[in-house]
């Protein structure tokens, strides 16, 4: 097991270098002007330009420039707003709130997500099945943003329930957030779930479990669950790139001061610098979440430890 | 294995039994599918004694395996049994609820089956899948369980059981799989352990040690074995009887010497004659013409008759021959059985 | 004719021919040789053989009774026309404004009233079809022809190609679609249909290309395949007649579902500013015009939702049905 994690560990560094080094391509190498992809459309004095080179190294070679990216990546540098405060400031200050917001929406999507999908998996071909199954092709389809406008209207405006913007109300402001921002994954755990849990139930290891005379309950609680489960886990670690996307649009939207939100406003005001800097975190951080994705895949499959 | 069974309070009152252990009395079984009416057994009735190993030989879709569920309580929708009574020490099992019938699964009566990859939990330990079988029906702790499925891999002649009882099924070989499935299967000392093709998917070699476990076993515990297979040879090795299945009908019955020797039934004697024989070297195969007919649509009368060198018409086309005594402790299901065994 | 069948790996040692009549009637009289002597026999037809063939034609049989197909591929079909042909739909100009109309609610001639500027909404959710329609299919177009190639010759010819594209994939698969895009879009200056086609295509291929790459993997194994080698065909002969029209399958039914996917990101990320930019004519960009106004006029933010809505969810049931009518399993 641990030499498992230390060949994850191991893979995991080249797609930190690849992933950053394409970041870097497509932002700072690729397109005419880099200086447009700090400032914006912003008229900028020469010297403001010149200072603008030096502190992003757009004089160095390619390779080198790359170096001290990196380098500045380990060292917790991750640019600047065009008044000069660091991004990882602005990264560890707004963080709790986005850390709140995706805490919620995972609990939501997850439970909701498990319960429907055991659910209709149990009894497949039933009217529940069929309605989850419909559901949840409807909600899939839906953007998320559109989401988040409609569930603003009819539980904000039209029904009154629940706060749609802002965090002032306590834990409730996260509710409708964290509910629009989890739809999407909890679709897909759900239809995951239920395939999963229908495949498993007609394997041979289950006509075993029967054959033992075991009752119902474990043999689809303890002996199929446990199998359906493991694609589901797998679908986590992917879905929590999706997570951060939908966390600027759904933070935007219902102006939860997040770090999602610093990206939404620092699109709109040209702020490129800003933009890298908290995507290239996002990166970071979702390569890691794979790995731990990966290493309680192997804690629930003994048949991946070896491979 | 020390402990005595401690069987439901339904059964107990039984012990001991004079009469078979299990029986079978014209159990039909059917699915209902979308495209039709699969007829997978039809009125099959045999009977299983304390220490008989019984032999259910037939090829694929001959309704040998449903008949093996059927008595397991396994069969599932579209499926149903349509009739017939499975006498379990003269209980009738089909008119048990559900929770007693569980009980007396896996403990009283339990089964084996092929491709033991497949038919164990890959993300458990074989020690812990053995152990739920003392800690779901005898209640016993972890502790306690673990050391019982020690044991049990012991009696199965699995080398470093102690070390190996946490590993998982795709860490051993097919052979020592198969072992754990035979572990589960005689953990709570079953009176009936039913065999569903326990060797067709090892090597040869294997297989041999296998079967002889088996016989082992059943030599120590005088349990009843029903042996489900379309190996001729196996059966040679293990069985006293054997009932020939074909088309969801037996249709030969005897000692397994006698059937062997002098079968008494076309479809036996064809099967008889397709195996290659080293005193036939150079000769060409000859297998069986026809394939088995598809269960949806059973011939009429006789099933095996479109495939049968033997058949005469109209009598073997529109009667159905009933599985008669034809000699002594044989029966056989052919018009023209007596004819077959004078020859 | 030859005593023995020819299994692979084991050529007919007697001198006469093997004609694909044989090997099919050795194969209608039963036994364990059937199945390789069929696939000795589809292998010596040649071509995209009957046994492949069949599976895209029975699934357009099972396709054509399913009511579900058939609403999508309407609506499927409505959309394309909409964009090919937005003249059909309505005879007004998207860009003739009259500020005076500004956000007028829906109303007779101006079925979805008219935003702020004053268009008829209803001309210009009708001509936002055509973006989406394109950058849809274009990045899913690009995308699979992408996976094809790469994934082929990763899973065919396996060892060092197989994984340098598959290292190759795993770093991508690192970088989220949406995040993605915005760092990418918004590093570009201009961004026109063809830059934000590109970064799609670009965050894309990965999914795609593994999915075929896998697909491939388990075609190669098949014993069709080992029976067309034993017999000498070639290697582009074995992918494109044995491995390909079965292989793709997988690949198409994503790639269906991928559409609605990419259309809905392009929504998104003109919404958020980072994809087309005005003049252009995109749902995304409407609904964000139309966010700051939801109370007062909802009619703004709910016909281009609604269209978008519709067209990713026609491309899903469509991508789902596809995906029921190629599973062997479900028949």
């Amino acid at each position: 097991m641990g030499r498992f994690i230390a060949r994850r560990l191991l893979q995991a560094i080249p797609v930190f270098f690849g992933a950053t080094f394409i970041v870097f391509t497509m932002v700072y190498a690729i397109p005419g002007d880099p200086i447009r992809a700090l400032n914006g459309e912003r008229p900028i004095s020469a010297s403001a330009q010149q200072a603008l080179r030096d502190r992003y190294n757009l004089d160095d070679t390619l390779l080198v420039q790359y170096g001290k990216y990196v380098g500045g990546i380990f060292r917790g540098d991750f640019g600047e707003t065009f008044r000069g405060r660091p991004v990882a400031e602005i990264l560890k200050e707004k963080f709790p709130v986005t850390a709140r917001l995706a805490l919620g929406a995972f609990i939501f999507e997850v439970i909701l997500g498990l319960i429907a999908g055991i659910l209709a998996g149990l009894r497949r071909g039933s009217f529940l099945d069929n309605l989850v199954l419909v559901s949840t092709t409807v909600v899939v389809a839906i953007p998320v943003f559109v989401l988040g406008f409609v569930a603003q209207l009819v539980f904000g405006l039209q029904l009154r329930l629940l706060p749609i913007a802002g965090i002032q109300h306590g834990w409730v402001s996260y509710v409708l957030p964290s509910m629009v921002l989890g739809s999407l994954a909890l679709v897909y755990i759900a239809r995951l779930t239920r395939t999963s849990l229908v495949e498993n139930l007609r394997s041979d290891y289950i006509r075993t479990a029967e054959a033992k005379g075991l009752s119902r309950p474990r043999v689809v609680g303890r002996h199929a669950l446990r199998n359906s489960l493991i694609p589901v886990v797998t679908y986590m670690g992917v879905d929590f790139g999706t997570l951060m996307g939908g966390a600027i649009i759904t933070e935007g939207i219902f102006n939860i001061p997040g770090i999602g939100r610093e990206v939404f406003l620092a699109i709109q005001s040209q702020e490129g610098a800003v933009v890298v800097g908290v995507v290239t975190a996002g990166i970071l951080i979702f390569i890691l979440m794979n790995m731990i994705v990966d290493v309680l895949y192997a804690v629930l499959d003994p048949r991946i430890r070896l491979a | 294995m020390a402990r005595r069974s401690q069987g439901p309070a339904l059964l107990e009152s039984q012990m001991p039994y004079s009469g078979h252990v299990l029986e079978l009395r014209d159990v039909a079984v059917e699915f209902n599918a979308d495209y039709g009416d699969v007829h997978a057994v039809n009125g099959v009735s045999y009977t299983l004694d304390r220490g008989e190993s019984l032999g259910i030989l037939g090829e694929s879709g001959s309704g040998k395996t449903v008949s093996a569920l059927a008595i397991m309580g396994l069969i599932q929708e579209p499926g149903r049994i349509t009739s017939g009574e499975i006498l379990y020490k003269g209980i009738d099992l089909l008119k048990l609820s559900a929770r007693e019938r569980r009980s007396v699964r896996g403990a009283e009566i339990a089964m084996v089956f092929q491709d033991a990859l497949s038919a164990l939990n890959p993300v458990f330990s074989v020690g812990d899948q053995i152990a739920e079988m003392f800690r779901v029906h005898r209640g016993m702790s972890r502790r306690e369980a673990m050391s019982e499925a020690i044991k049990l891999m012991e009696r199965v002649r699995i080398p470093s059981a102690r070390e190996r009882v946490h590993d998982y099924p795709h860490q051993f070989s097919g052979g020592m799989r198969q072992r754990v499935m035979i572990a589960m299967g005689i953990a709570l000392e079953p009176d009936v352990l039913i065999a569903d093709e326990p060797t067709t998917a090892l090597d040869v070699t294997v297989q041999a040690q296998i079967m002889e476990l088996l016989k082992e076993i059943q030599e120590e515990t005088r349990m009843g074995l029903i042996l489900v297979t379309h190996d001729l040879g196996v059966v040679a090795e293990v069985a006293d009887r054997v009932c020939v299945m074909y088309a969801g009908r037996i249709v030969e019955k005897g000692d397994v010497t006698d059937i062997y020797g002098r079968p008494a039934h076309p479809y036996t004697e064809r099967l008889m004659h397709s195996i290659p024989r080293v005193e036939r070297k150079g000769e060409r195969l000859d297998p069986i013409k026809g394939a088995p007919p598809s269960l949806l649509h059973i011939p009429s009368g006789c099933a095996f008759h479109p495939r049968c060198p033997r058949a005469r018409f109209p009598v073997c086309s529109d009667e159905e021959p009933p599985l008669r005594e034809v000699a002594s402790e044989r029966l056989s299901a052919c018009h023209f059985a007596e004819e077959l065994l004078a020859e | 004719m030859p005593d023995r069948v020819p299994t692979p790996g084991n050529q007919p040692a007697d001198e006469e021919e093997l004609r694909p009549e044989d090997a099919m009637e050795r194969a209608a009289s039963g036994g364990i040789q059937a199945e390789s002597a069929l696939a000795t026999a589809a292998a010596l037809e040649g071509g995209p053989s009957e046994y492949q063939a069949s599976l895209w034609k029975d699934a357009w049989r099972q396709l054509r009774k399913k009511p579900l197909f058939l609403i999508a591929s309407s609506l499927l079909i409505v959309f394309i026309l909409m964009a090919l042909f937005p003249g059909l739909f309505t005879d007004q100009d998207p860009r003739a404004c009259d500020l005076a109309n500004s956000a007028g609610k829906p109303q007779e001639g101006h079925w979805f009233g008219f935003d702020i500027q004053g268009c008829d909404y209803f001309t210009r959710v009708v001509y936002g079809t055509r973006v989406s329609l394109i950058i849809g299919l274009l990045v899913i177009g690009v995308d699979v022809v992408i996976a094809i190639i790469l994934g082929s010759i990763a899973g065919y010819y396996g060892g060092f190609w197989d994984g340098f594209i598959a290292r190759i994939a795993d770093i991508w698969f690192a970088l989220p679609t949406v995040l993605g895009g915005i760092v990418f879009l918004n590093a570009l200056g201009e961004r026109g249909l063809l830059q934000v086609s590109f970064v799609l295509i670009f965050l894309q291929w990965p999914t795609l290309t593994r999915l075929m790459r896998s697909s491939v993997l388990s075609g190669k194994e098949m014993d069709y395949v080992q029976a067309a080698r034993a017999l000498g065909a070639s290697d582009w002969r074995i992918m494109r007649s044995h491995i390909l029209p079965n292989g793709i399958a997988p690949v198409i039914v994503y790639g269906t579902i991928a559409v609605g996917i990419i259309i809905s990101a392009e929504a998104a990320l003109s919404f958020l500013g980072v994809g087309l930019q005005l003049p252009a004519i995109s749902w995304g960009l409407m609904i964000s015009a139309a966010q700051n106004r939801i109370l007062i006029h909802p009619h703004l933010l709910l016909f281009p939702a609604l269209f978008l809505s519709i067209l990713v969810l026609s491309f899903i049931i469509l991508g789902d049905a596809l995906r029921d009518a190629l599973d062997p399993r479900l028949r």
